[in-house]
């Protein structure tokens, strides 16, 4: 062999070594940004978690007060357990009509919660009640969290799904087999806490 | 494409909260930032001082926001994009409190750090609101209210980090233990590169033995020199993916420690918010 055929060669290599890396430099990319959904979909459930905690408590301090309201508990305690039963994979990002189910059931329990708490105007006396003040407190505050988490892990979501169309990406995503991820879709007024004015 | 353009509406519908009615102020250098004009400068440098203080105490961030109005932006939204704007809080422990007023909204919030959600839960920034700073701000005194709103956000968060002084120090060095192990790690690599590099010239040297059979007919085959400059060659493009890769793993060890704050001013110091937090009026 000639030494043009070696330099040829030599060339030929280094942009066999230069595409490898791109590669792998994209295939690194998309697990990391695959990884972040996931990440910021199980703070989602995290938050939603710590509503459906909240929930048994409220209720119990609740019928202290005002015990013959029971259509309104039974439409919260109901509304609890259609979401406990709800058997949720993490795949569900992955699947939007899954992720519909849980946003409608969660949009049920919030209404719910929001009849629960205009009930509660009537009674001065529970109005008053630390233990009371202090639940309705968290359940502002978790609302707060479920809508900051929700549109992180929209943020996130749409990011995977640009970055897994763009050109050369979208090969290797196939290859991955990567799926476009699911989004909450924007409710008006459901996402907002309960109205509750003091 | 009917499909795409549904899609894009419902994309747009879903995300137009993301745009913004009312802009997110630069990142101050001083903890009180006060727009809305509520405190006297003197109020105002002794709230400064006792939460610069603080901070070097107990490494807490604690920064004071009052705005003249929200502009119809919603208290929550705007509270949180500051939060992820100003980054309040020392990015290992999240440990940042924006004290935020909207004087014509008439609202207060109080928006908590990861790290501090725990000495200062929901119940207790609502109380803060409700007890120590509306009572105050319905009477019009509006410095008063915001000091004692300070000060029962700093009582509550007091127990929670100590300083690091001592720590800063040797911040960014190794323990030992770390500096072992990566002594060790870094042998490892060592070896191994060595070992390919060893085996690819032994290789390398019975393949040009065998090129020197095949062309010993040849006048202008290659010398060993020219055959070595060849592999030099292949070991450069080597070294090139071993620099790659070992910056790739020295960046993933998350070398990067967030900005200290100096004494003084305040500079936000990269901690994260979820949410957390009171809203309330007055």
């Amino acid at each position: 062999m000639k030494k043009g055929t070696w330099v040829t060669l030599g060339i030929v290599i280094g942009i066999v070594v230069l595409v490898v890396l791109a590669l792998v430099g994209i295939y690194n990319g998309l697990v990391r940004a695959e990884e972040t959904v996931s990440e910021a979909w199980a703070q989602v459930e995290n938050v939603y978690q710590r509503r459906l905690d909240l929930v048994p408590n409220l209720v119990e301090t609740v019928k202290g007060y005002a015990a013959h309201e029971q259509e309104t508990f039974e439409g919260v305690v109901e509304a609890r357990s259609k979401i406990s039963q709800m058997n949720l994979s993490p795949e569900v990002v992955n699947q939007p009509e899954l992720l519909m189910q849980f946003q409608q059931a969660q949009g049920a329990l919030s209404s719910a919660l929001s009849r629960l708490m205009v009930v509660v105007e009537r009674y001065p006396d529970l109005k008053a009640n630390q233990n009371f003040l202090a639940l309705q407190a968290q359940l502002e505050g978790t609302e707060n969290r479920i809508s900051v988490e929700r549109r992180r892990f929209n943020l996130v979501s749409r990011e995977f799904n640009t970055k897994i169309r763009v050109f050369p990406h979208q090969l290797i995503a196939k290859w991955m087999g990567l799926q476009a991820k699911a989004y909450f879709e924007a409710e008006p007024g459901a996402a907002q806490a309960p109205e509750v004015s003091f | 494409m009917l499909k795409d353009l549904a899609l894009f509406v419902l994309l747009f519908t879903a995300f137009s909260s993301s745009l913004y009615a009312l802009d997110i102020p630069k990142r101050p250098s001083t903890y009180v930032t006060d727009q809305a004009g509520l405190l006297s400068p003197d109020a105002r440098a002794r709230l400064e001082q006792v939460l610069s203080a603080y901070e070097r105490q107990t490494t807490n961030q604690v920064v004071v926001l009052t705005l003249p109005s929200l502009e119809g932006e919603a208290l929550e939204d705007f509270s949180i994009r500051l939060a992820e704007a100003w980054k309040v809080g020392q990015q290992d422990r999240d440990n940042g409190v924006i004290f935020l007023i909207a004087q014509a909204e008439r609202e207060i919030r109080i928006e908590v750090g990861y790290g501090l959600e725990g000495v200062l839960p929901d119940a207790l920034a609502g109380q803060i609101i409700y007890q120590e700073v509306a009572p105050y701000f319905r009477a019009g005194k509006f410095e008063e209210g915001i000091s004692r709103g300070v000060l029962a956000i700093l009582r509550a968060t007091q127990g929670e980090y100590q300083s690091r002084i001592v720590g800063d120090l040797r911040q960014g060095e190794l323990t030992p233990q770390e500096l072992e192990a990566l002594q060790a790690q870094g042998k490892a690599v060592g070896i191994f590169v060595l070992a390919v590099i060893a085996i690819l010239f032994v290789i390398d040297f019975f393949r040009y033995q065998r090129y020197l059979y095949d062309h010993r007919l040849y006048l202008d085959r290659y010398g060993f020199w020219e055959w070595w400059f060849r592999f030099a060659l292949l070991l450069f493009l080597l070294s090139f993916i071993f620099r790659i890769l070992f910056y790739t793993l020295l960046f993933s060890r998350g070398g990067y420690y967030g900005s200290r704050s100096g004494f003084g001013g305040f500079s936000g110091g990269g901690g994260s918010f979820g949410g957390g937090g009171a809203s309330g009026r007055w």
